[in-house]
């Protein structure tokens, strides 16, 4: 009953030729995949709640119930700036797995976006890993590069290949090889408060269509009302920076390499070309030349604007839909005065796309995780239990919990989540979401080299704080950030 | 002649000194056993990191390879680390931090101890107070003055914009200029108390008898201080301001948390900068080699650490 209009969407379709291979596939659900190229909101509406899905059955044929084993598992989990509600839904798949899966004994750890990588490098340092990790998207390729990883693809848990966004599976590939399974990406939108805007004399209902009317609305703002326009966040070693400033980036048609195009071969660095700079001189504008971001942008992160944005004091912000339900979570701490001041910042909470650039062009960074397998010469005891492994990463990413994980703050990564009972529910209840599933063709990858944590954790925020503290110029913090990414890429010295 | 003769008695001394050393040690073999456990454990956690660090300080690490890929470029990542700018910002940044947070943490802790060492009531609880931001764990603390010092919406900003003082929050550790002088607040906050408690120790040892009769004497009260009791603290000053000083030297929670050695790397000191060359770009190598010149440096501190308690050991077999 449910695959008669996918039927009919995959016979008007242009990616039939991905259909056909999902369907020869031997899936256990061997559910025709998602057409992505008529993404749009009202298609995503389209097809949520159309299909069921059994995860412990589909999963019973990967790994059986009854299986005995042992499993250590590291994962970036939820951190300050996630809502409670995202909190439940972790606690709710692992209970849900312990009860599916009674005899495999699992022993997880979770940790945050920031101290993952370090510890997860540390780890394989001694030769401590565990034996599956869910690391951050930019993550993969570097342990794939160093042969940490395994070989790992989404038929090898039941699943396609085509059950899951091209761009995500290039996240977990290095040299033709698959080394992960996405479990969930994700694509920001454009945050404002249409009661700073309407005091500011701004179009309330309306977002800033270009990166400079960012720069010129968060100069409105801030010489209108004193308050901050626009959350800049330029912390180092943080994703939230690459994940902010990139979009600008390749909104002026810049970008670090040439990942932002259609066939990227990374051959080329264009940190320094006249189309990056011009996107490092917006920001400079507005932190330097215009006082109009808040002063703390060099050490904050997203969860300390989301506080000044419910407070009132601050006006634009790059974030996920998520951040509604952070506002709500963090509205019931608010007393007095603040409650009120709380209430109307949500009650004026809009969401759009991110703004292009002066050409028209909008991209926003294609975020998420992956989860993979190590080799077990790298895990703590030398073993890998691989049937205990796949049965929780079919768990994991199946269309069932890779969109309840991904509830609130992002968006399934096997497509088939789309169409299920929940996200039908999702879209009913969490406020904004067609905003920032739009985004998602927008999406660009970070580039798919083992040395990107590097470059976008280190380099480009130091390029932003070389810029915006009057260290360098917007010029010489451009060339200086292109000469180390180069340093970088031949192996050089720093 | 003259010359073999010499030669042959330095000889004959050697040798008697070494049966002496060997005597000594046989005589002294249970000493050793007792020890004995405590130097295997210090070989496996302290002897091996450091063989390790040194050998891999002759290798490049590059961040695309696995560190058994390791390539052995001899002594270039000390040629590196000597060529490189950044190292001379680095150090600088190291030395004003830590001249600064032990120079202010001595100074400080030498005058509340002396001021609790006088007695008056309440003196107890004001003793428990003052060793609060020792005991407080630094991570916690540097959260709370990450908040205090917040470029928005800090404490100290709210407060002075409240009283008309300001015009705007000043900016504490978003600014290249103001940023280690702010972490070094916090470092002489934290650490004051540890030399207080150092300090009113060695005030115990000031006879009492000596004070008075300098009173007697109508000596005033920064000439007792000075000639009497000052003398007395030399050792536990010496010794507490070593230690300080590699404390502070080997500083990394407060820096790291607060502002992870920047913006643009103006709080970035030798320790948070050999962290982010390991983990945050994976050259193993080169972090090793500036952890081995690390390593020179913190011993040759603690050669004069271990020598202000051997002299302090000596004057007591003296007396």
């Amino acid at each position: 009953m449910t695959r008669i209009p996918l039927a009919g969407t995959v016979l008007r379709g242009a990616v039939s030729t991905a259909l056909i291979a999902s369907l020869m596939s031997v899936s256990a659900r061997a559910a025709p995949p998602v057409d992505v190229s008529k993404w749009s909101s009202e298609y995503v509406r389209s097809i949520a709640g159309t299909k069921d899905f059994d995860t412990a059955a589909d999963c019973a044929k990967v790994t059986p119930l009854d299986y005995k084993g042992r499993l250590t598992f590291w994962y970036q989990g939820v951190f300050e700036g996630d809502p409670d509600l995202l909190r439940q839904y972790y606690k709710d798949f692992f209970a849900t797995f312990r009860k599916t899966y009674p005899n495999i004994q699992l022993e997880e750890q979770a940790l945050t976006y920031n101290d993952l990588l370090d510890k997860f490098r540390t780890a394989l340092l001694g030769n401590a890993g565990p034996m599956v990790v869910r690391l951050q998207i930019l993550g993969g390729v570097e342990f794939a590069s160093k042969g940490y990883l395994q070989e790992l693809k989404p038929e090898d848990v039941g699943y396609s290949t085509e059950d899951f966004w091209p761009g995500a599976m290039k996240s977990d590939t290095w040299k033709s090889k698959t080394y992960g399974i996405p479990t969930n990406n994700e694509t920001m939108a454009f945050i404002w408060n249409a009661d700073v805007f309407k005091r500011a004399g701004l179009d309330p209902e309306k977002a800033p269509a270009t990166w400079d009317d960012v720069v010129k609305y968060s100069k409105q703002i801030h010489d209108k009302l004193g308050i901050s326009g626009y959350g800049l966040v330029a912390r180092k070693n943080a994703g939230n920076t690459p994940y902010r400033f990139l979009p600008q980036l390749w909104g002026y048609g810049g970008g670090v390499f040439d990942e932002a195009t259609q066939h990227p071969t990374y051959g080329q660095i264009e940190l320094n070309s006249a189309a990056s700079k011009q996107a490092l001189q917006a920001s400079y504008d507005m932190y330097v030349r215009d006082k109009s971001v808040p002063v703390s942008a060099l050490t904050n992160q997203q969860a300390d604007n989301q506080p000044l944005f419910l407070a009132g004091q601050l006006g634009m912000m790059i974030s996920h839909p998520s951040d509604y339900d952070v506002m709500q979570d963090l509205k019931k701490k608010a007393t007095g005065s603040d409650l009120l001041k709380a209430q109307t910042a949500i009650d004026n909470m809009r969401y759009g796309l991110i703004p292009t650039g002066p050409d028209g062009k909008r991209a926003v960074v294609f975020g998420g995780s992956n989860i993979h397998i190590l080799k077990p010469e790298y895990v703590d005891g030398g073993k890998v239990d691989q049937a205990a492994a796949k049965a929780l990463i079919c768990f994991w990413t199946g269309p069932e919990w890779s969109l309840k994980m991904a509830y609130a703050g992002s968006n399934p990564g096997n497509l088939n989540g789309f169409k299920t009972k929940w996200m039908k529910e999702r879209l009913e209840t969490t406020k904004f979401l067609d905003v920032s599933t739009s985004m998602l063709p927008y999406g660009v990858p970070f580039p798919a080299i083992p040395e990107t944590p590097e470059i976008m954790n280190i380099v480009v925020p130091d390029m932003l704080q070389n810029a915006l503290t009057g260290t360098m110029t917007v010029n010489q913090a451009a060339e200086d950030a292109a000469k180390k990414v180069k340093s970088i890429m031949t192996g050089g010295s720093l | 002649m003259t010359t073999a003769t010499g030669l042959a008695d330095a000889r004959l001394r050697k040798k008697a000194k070494r049966e002496g050393i060997l005597q000594q040690a046989w005589t002294r073999r249970a000493d050793y056993l007792y020890v004995l456990p405590a130097i295997l454990v210090m070989l496996v956690v302290i002897a091996y990191p450091i063989y390790y660090t040194v050998d891999l300080s002759f290798f490049n690490t590059p961040p695309g390879l696995q560190l058994r890929d390791k390539v052995f470029v001899g002594l270039n990542n000390y040629v590196v680390i000597l060529g490189s700018d950044v190292v001379w910002r680095v150090t600088v940044n190291t030395v004003i931090w830590t001249f600064f947070s032990t120079v202010f943490s001595f100074a400080l802790g030498l005058g509340s101890a002396l001021a609790l060492h006088r007695d008056f009531a309440g003196r107890g609880v004001m003793r428990a107070i003052l060793i609060i931001p020792w005991v407080v764990s630094a991570v916690a603390a540097s959260y709370i003055w990450k908040w205090i010092y917040h470029s928005d919406f800090g404490v100290i900003g709210a407060v002075l914009v409240g009283l008309g003082l300001a015009a705007h929050p000043p900016n504490f550790i978003d600014s290249v200029s103001t940023v280690l002088p702010s972490l070094i607040v916090v470092n002489v906050w934290r650490e004051f108390p540890f030399a207080m408690i150092m300090l009113m120790a060695g005030l115990q040892t000031v006879p009492e008898q000596l004070l008075r009769a300098a009173k007697v004497d109508g000596a005033s009260a920064w000439q007792r201080f000075w000639h009497v009791t000052f003398p007395h603290l030399r050792g536990v000053s010496t010794v507490t301001i070593l230690l300080l000083a590699v404390s502070n030297f080997n500083s990394f929670i407060i820096p790291w948390i607060m502002t992870g050695g920047g913006p643009s790397n103006a709080s970035h000191i030798w320790i948070t900068h050999i962290y982010e060359l390991a983990f945050g770009r994976q050259r193993w190598g080169i972090a090793s080699a500036y952890s081995v010149l690390l390593f020179l440096i913190l011993m040759s501190l603690g050669y004069f650490y271990v020598r202000a308690l051997s002299s302090g050991d000596r004057k007591e077999r003296g007396a």
